[in-house]
């Protein structure tokens, strides 16, 4: 067999398993679709979400101009685009592996010739698109309308939007590791809160890392929590940019690497674990 | 003489088969005793996000719109206390609409010879869930300390009148939502909505304007489960007005989605569903 | 007078088409567009104490509507019922204490709880004295052998000593009625066997009347001298086992009743004969 045939067939056995995870994204985007009516209450939802950090950090900043180096227009631009983008990005990784665990599921899947972390990575994606054509961007949209708020220099607005890519892989990998946990007790339900806890506090959705004092930044700052949310929206309001922006994009991919690798650690000793304990 | 006999019989009778409950589902919850200990302390860990977020927040501001650390802490902590109560065994009303009407679990419930609403509630019920009370007490003595607050005789009956009445504008407002799955015969995703709504409760009404503090006050009162009562605890007096109705919106809500519950059973039973 | 009189009964389901979506939803709160289903069509059932009545028909011929009218679930549209003395959507929670249910596909008991524990909870939800629930409890084990898994949850129960204890469960406070909604379904021989076994006892020693609807003839052929028989809403015939062969010239149950439901009828006399030659 010459080497050009044997690379030929690499090629298209990567395209083939390529194919594949495209489908699943696809498959995944349609299913939502189907129950697409739900997102409309979900809309509502995060209405209220917004709403009411809106309305607690337009009081807090009354009398005051700035505050953790935001001042009161760029704080209610950070929550809006914080919130919105949490929209793309959030998935129930952790919730779906950690109930196939617990329920014995992921014995089924070691039967089957694909990656599971890589489908179910495809997943959520396909979900995450969805999420951004009939969620993200529309509300976004609506709340722009009914309150405008800062838009970005083209040069960040480019970057914020690679950064989201690295958000969701980071979120989704965290989830997953989150997911695995499940091996380790019964209560799904204590991981994901656990996990929402841990998510909502450092990685700056509810309030930007600035605010913390000094100590807990500094640990914050050995965790890739913060490169999820906070540092984004740092570059969409220009807080950060050239430079130091793209600076961010390497970091995420270093998370990124770093998590991969402790996620697949976790992965092998799932098998090692069904295949001993037999789930 | 025979009614009152009566009377304390079935009182007695409602009394022993929630302990049985509480007393089986504690069995049943210890055999997974280490899953059980994850699940209240992530539960203890939920709610403590927002106390979080308070406590960043004061270390930047010495007052928000007027009210200082310490008050809205003491709010905070009045509200956990309903809210523990809500927990345990309110929140499952959500269920109604799916396992109950659509899956027809209600007919096994309309066969026995005990009142429906508190079947389910005791059938459903998360008295763990009620840890959150004794947290929120602690934060309200260390906030109300930490303000100077001089508490009298009578502040502990009317915590308790309040308390009640937070309680029970959950119970009206929960008790209404499941209430409509009798009528939409399945989820329609409202309780979320109406459940991070309530949240705007732990926080001072004069953080809202108008329209919203009009809708928390007067539709769907959660500014009776946490603001407006707490004030009164804290001798803050310029909502005393609104605190002392309290009890009467909660007993009215109630009274009302009762009354809803019970036309929906009435409907169930005609519909079969 | 009759220990079941229903007379007329009749129940009418709206049902309606749903539409799409939560706008849909919401449409559908206020404006409805329905279709009105007979399931039952003023159907006369009169049962005496101590009977024992089958009660079959096809999927969807009303038997479970009915049930669910005696049993005070559902209300029904027209005619009137009085069970022991009670109309039960009326007397809700007066009345269950005085009958038994046994869904065959749903079990009453409490899912991750031992067998032993929900009994004992029912027994306080049915209000029944400790000595006598000790009684009847020994009673119903020396037949149904349900002593080896009192111990064990519902969901560690094989199909056939769930429905051993499902039915044991409805019998503890000794109702005058046992409704019992295919309590056969899904069981090996020797587990229907079981509990055909114990219905009689129940039956026949305590004058326990039962109403059970089954597919199963087998179940038919075993207990009841009485059947009644519902299509489409319309009691088609009511009368005894016996009633049925000879108006059918002597035949397989099984084949009188596929043909039934395939809307033929006999040569002659098919008027079913209402139950109340059995009744006083």
């Amino acid at each position: 067999m010459s080497n050009k045939r044997r690379y030929g067939e690499f090629g298209a056995c990567i395209r083939n398993r390529a194919m594949l995870y495209i489908e699943l994204v696809r498959m995944e985007f349609v299913n939502n679709l189907a129950y697409r009516s739900s997102y409309f209450t979900g809309i509502f939802n995060y209405t209220i979400q917004i709403g009411a950090y809106f309305f607690l950090w337009d009081a807090i900043y009354t009398g005051r101009k700035m505050l953790g180096g935001l001042n009161k227009e760029e704080m209610i631009t950070y929550v809006i685009v914080a919130w919105v983008v949490r929209s793309f990005y959030f998935s129930n990784l952790d919730r779906r592996v950690a109930v196939e665990i617990r329920d014995g599921k992921i014995a089924l899947e070691l039967i089957r010739p694909y990656n599971y972390q890589m489908v179910k990575y495809a997943r959520a994606f396909g979900e995450a698109i969805f999420r951004v054509l009939f969620f993200a961007l529309p509300a976004g949209i609506a709340i722009y309308l009914i309150r405008p708020f800062g838009l970005p220099s083209w040069q960040n607005g480019l970057i914020f939007l690679l950064t989201l890519a690295g958000s969701f892989m980071i979120n989704a990998q965290i989830s997953m590791i989150a997911g695995f946990l499940a091996f380790f007790t019964q209560s799904t339900s204590g991981i994901y809160r656990a996990k929402r806890v841990i998510m909502d506090l450092f990685s700056g959705l509810l309030l930007p890392i600035s605010f913390y004092p000094a100590w807990a930044r500094d640990i914050i700052k050995f965790f890739p929590f913060q490169a999820v949310s906070y540092m984004p929206n740092l570059i969409y309001l220009g807080k950060l940019s050239g430079l130091a922006a793209l600076k961010v994009v390497f970091l995420q991919l270093f998370w990124i690497a770093v998590l991969g690798l402790v996620a697949i650690w976790f992965w092998r000793f799932a098998v090692k674990h069904v295949v001993i304990q037999g789930g | 003489m025979k009614f009152m006999g009566g009377l304390q019989r079935s009182v007695s009778r409602h009394l022993y088969i929630f302990f049985y409950y509480t007393a089986q589902y504690i069995k049943t919850k210890m055999a997974y005793r280490a899953d059980f200990f994850i699940y209240v302390f992530s539960d203890l860990l939920l709610q403590s996000v927002n106390l979080i977020f308070i406590l960043v927040v004061f270390t930047k501001v010495p007052a928000i719109k007027g009210w200082t650390r310490d008050q809205v802490l003491f709010i905070y902590g009045f509200f956990l206390i309903p809210f523990a109560v809500y927990s345990g065994f309110l929140n499952h009303l959500f269920d109604v609409p799916e396992k109950y009407v659509l899956e027809g679990e209600l007919d096994r419930i309309l066969v026995r010879p005990l009142n429906a609403w508190y079947q389910v509630v005791v059938e459903t019920m998360n008295p763990e869930l009620l840890v959150g009370a004794p947290a929120g007490v602690a934060i309200m003595i260390y906030s109300g300390r930490a303000m100077g607050l001089v508490w009298t005789w009578w502040d502990i009956p009317l915590a308790i009148v309040l308390i009640f009445g937070a309680t029970m504008i959950y119970a009206g407002v929960y008790t209404f939502l499941a209430s409509l799955g009798f009528w939409t015969e399945g989820n329609i995703g409202l309780m979320p909505m109406v459940y991070n709504l309530s949240n705007y409760g732990r926080y001072p009404m004069t953080v809202y304007r108008g329209p919203v503090r009009f809708i928390l006050t007067w539709v769907l009162p959660f500014a009776f489960v946490g603001f407006y009562p707490s004030t009164l605890l804290m001798h803050r007096y310029d909502f005393a007005w609104y605190a002392l109705l309290t009890p009467v919106i909660g007993i009215i809500s109630f009274t009302i989605a009762y009354r809803v519950w019970v036309a929906g059973i009435r409907r169930y039973r005609g519909t079969g569903s | 007078m009759a220990l079941i009189e229903a007379r007329g009964l009749t129940k009418e389901f709206r049902i309606f088409h749903r539409r799409e979506g939560v706008a849909g939803a919401f449409r559908d709160l206020f404006l409805r567009d329905y279709k009105t289903l007979t399931a039952v069509n003023g159907i006369d059932f009169l049962v005496d104490e101590g009977e024992m009545v089958g009660y079959i028909g096809a999927n969807g011929a009303g038997k479970s509507t009915t049930i669910k009218m005696l049993t005070g679930i559902l209300v029904p549209t027209g005619g009137t019922v009085v069970v022991d003395g009670y109309v039960p959507y009326k007397d809700r929670e007066i009345y269950t204490k005085r009958i038994g249910v046994v869904f065959g596909q749903r079990s009453q008991l409490w899912w991750d709880i031992a067998v032993i524990e929900s009994f004992k909870l029912l027994r306080r939800i049915y209000d029944v004295p400790q000595q006598e629930f000790e009684r009847r409890l020994k009673m119903i084990d020396d037949i149904l052998e349900l002593s080896g898994f009192l111990h064990l949850p519902v969901r560690k129960l094989s199909l056939g000593q769930r429905m051993r204890c499902d039915l044991a469960a409805a019998l503890l406070h000794n109702p005058a009625i046992l409704f019992l909604d295919e309590p056969t379904i899904g069981l090996d021989v020797l587990a229907k066997a079981k509990i055909r076994e114990f219905l009689k006892e129940i039956n026949t020693e305590y004058k326990t009347t039962v109403i059970l609807t089954t597919h199963d003839l087998g179940d038919i052929e075993a207990l009841c001298p009485r059947v009644a028989i519902i299509d489409k809403g319309k009691m088609l015939y009511d009368g005894s086992v016996e009633g049925l062969y000879s108006q059918w010239g002597h035949d397989k149950l099984d084949d009188i009743v596929k043909r039934i439901y395939q809307g033929q009828r006999p040569q002659l006399g098919f008027s079913g004969t209402g139950g109340d030659d059995l009744v006083q």
